[in-house]
């Protein structure tokens, strides 16, 4: 419409019908939506915790109660008391702080290693059609591939040093990064590939503003998969090398307690083991992957269902 | 027709075909157009008539296979159905993105989102994200971003369709003040009938197999209609029976 239509209309007449309008979106927007109220915070972690802590109570009970009443042999199936006792001693020995300073710092390293190799990987793979094409299922096989088959030729690689363990680790890892950085790439909607170019964007705009963004659940399910895989790996590798420069990590402990046949240090380094696992997953991925998704409302559903 | 002088041609569409596979049947067969500056064009058509995809090469998202398209202010905003607004941003940051991918100032960004929301009566929702809006809200933010595109070509593919009635009827309503207040050039892309005669001062009828402009219906401007009101009927009346006479000659 040409300006000096514009400006025959009747001003009076327009404002009017906006105040109108503004007053009708109002009300549909008010109807439309309505507040979700979420739960308070210690309401919601207090339902996420309390469940699995009365299940590990129950487990406990229910194993005590089995060598009170059934006396199996002590050195077969020792009570939780007597893996207390174990860890107890072997905390106070120090043997148990030194394996987990070292598998944690070998462990985060080499996962912090992975990540520097994986994400650039990953962001290759996504870009270069052709390259994903010819690399894409060799990286999906390596995923599948358990990486302590890589032990042996490790050893006869780098000998009994650290290098052994961080190329273990790091082919655990790298595979489940680079896999969920192209997987959270593929995934990202056409609709807003479309929407960053109509707005202008250029390739590395589009890169870093949409793209990217959009990819990152899909890279952070892959970085979280990419520290199980690296946590497995390492125990594996510190389980089977022993001695050389390598130091004394959970594995190493996992093993000796074997030698020795001490099923009670056997089982309180594996509930360390398990231990590690979690608490990782729990204080620095699951903060993070619940703000993400809450930001996007994809969290709602499962707010809901708990 | 009126006899007033003809606009400056906004948008030009010379011989346009386009087939999706080599030696396939055309989607888009010799499509001759002109929208004049300040238009508002509705393109209507059954589904599968090829008028997103002639939506899609005005805004340059596609090729065509012949033909030329020439849009004067050199580029076009565009809105789809789906708000596409980024999940992660909140309704200021989406507009703002579209600010800073035009190349406005970093310190004018925030004010021109706020002031742009405003238009489409958003300003309270600046600070929330697209998943705490309702779907006429989403659409009123990816109206103000198109708007922050700061384009005189607006091109718009079924924005409304996914929405209830009474959010679209305030939608019809709120889109008419834009192009009355900014005189953009807006081409319109539908599948509805009533919501054509509502809004178009040009209404232009493709078919299907191949998608050509058929016919055109063009509606002398008094002011803001009503989708309710008897002329819009009128007219929808007389579309539809042209409409329902292509869709029997594609059955024979």
């Amino acid at each position: 419409m040409p300006p000096e239509v514009i400006a025959q209309r009747d001003p009076e007449l327009d404002a009017r019908g906006r105040t109108d309008l503004r007053t009708l979106e109002a009300g549909l927007d008010a109807l439309q939506t309505g507040d979700v109220s979420s739960r308070s915070g210690v309401r919601r972690i207090l339902g996420g915790v309390v469940p699995p802590v009365i299940l590990v109570i129950v487990l406990l009970l229910a194993w005590q109660l089995y060598t009170v009443v059934a006396h199996p042999r002590p050195d077969l199936a020792p009570g939780p008391l007597d893996v207390l006792g174990s860890f107890g001693s072997a905390w106070t020995s120090g043997r148990l702080p030194v394996a987990v300073l070292t598998s944690l710092q070998r462990g985060v390293l080499g996962f912090l290693i992975a990540v520097a190799i994986g994400t650039p990987l990953g962001l290759l793979l996504a870009e270069v059609r052709w390259l994903r094409r010819a690399l894409g299922p060799l990286i999906s096989g390596l995923q599948v591939l358990p990486s302590v088959a890589w032990v042996p030729a490790a050893i006869l690689w780098f000998g009994l040093t650290d290098a052994t363990v961080y190329f273990v680790v790091l082919m655990g890892a790298v595979p489940s990064i680079t896999n969920g950085l192209v997987s959270g790439v593929e995934q990202v909607p056409p609709q807003l590939r479309r929407v960053g170019t109509v707005l202008g964007a250029s390739r590395l705009q589009l890169a870093t503003r949409v793209i990217l963004p959009a990819a990152l659940p899909g890279y952070l399910a892959g970085l979280k998969q990419g520290w199980a895989f690296s946590w497995r790996s390492l125990m594996a590798a510190e389980i089977i090398t022993v001695g050389g420069t390598i130091g004394f990590g959970l594995g190493s402990m996992l093993q000796q307690s074997r030698e020795l046949a001490d099923l009670a240090a056997v089982l309180t380094t594996i509930i360390t083991i398990l231990a590690i696992g979690i608490i990782v997953e729990l204080l620095a991925f699951a903060p993070v992957e619940r703000r993400l998704l809450r930001r996007r409302g994809l969290l709602v559903a499962t707010a809901v269902g708990r | 027709m009126s006899t007033r002088t003809a606009p400056p041609a906004a948008i030009t569409v010379a011989g346009l075909g386009k087939r999706f596979a080599a030696g396939g049947a055309p989607v888009l067969d010799d499509v001759t157009l002109t929208i004049g500056s300040g238009e508002f064009v509705c393109l209507l058509g059954a589904s599968g008539c090829g008028k997103s995809t002639l939506l899609n090469i005005i805004a340059g998202l596609e090729r065509p296979t012949s033909g030329t398209v020439e849009v004067a202010s050199g580029n076009a905003a565009v809105m789809f159905q789906e708000s596409a607004l980024l999940p992660w941003l909140t309704a200021r940051r989406n507009v703002e993105l579209a600010l800073e991918l035009r190349g406005v100032r970093r310190d004018r960004r925030r004010n021109e989102a706020l002031a742009l929301l405003d238009v489409v009566n958003l300003a309270d929702a600046a600070e929330k994200r697209p998943h705490e809006l309702s779907g006429g809200m989403r659409q009123r933010v990816a109206l103000a971003r198109a708007l922050a595109q700061d384009r005189q070509v607006l091109l718009m593919d079924e924005p409304f369709a996914a929405l209830d009635a009474i959010t679209r009827d305030l939608l019809h309503e709120q889109l008419e003040l834009v192009w009355r207040q900014t005189g953009r050039t807006i081409v319109f892309v539908t599948h509805n009938v009533r919501e054509a005669a509502r809004l178009g001062q040009r209404v232009l009828l493709m078919s299907s197999r191949p998608g050509r402009i058929v016919n055109e219906w063009r509606i002398d401007d008094t002011g803001p209609r009503r989708i309710e009101s008897p002329e819009v009927a009128t007219l929808a009346i007389e579309i539809t029976d042209q409409l329902r006479k292509e869709l029997r000659r594609n059955a024979a």
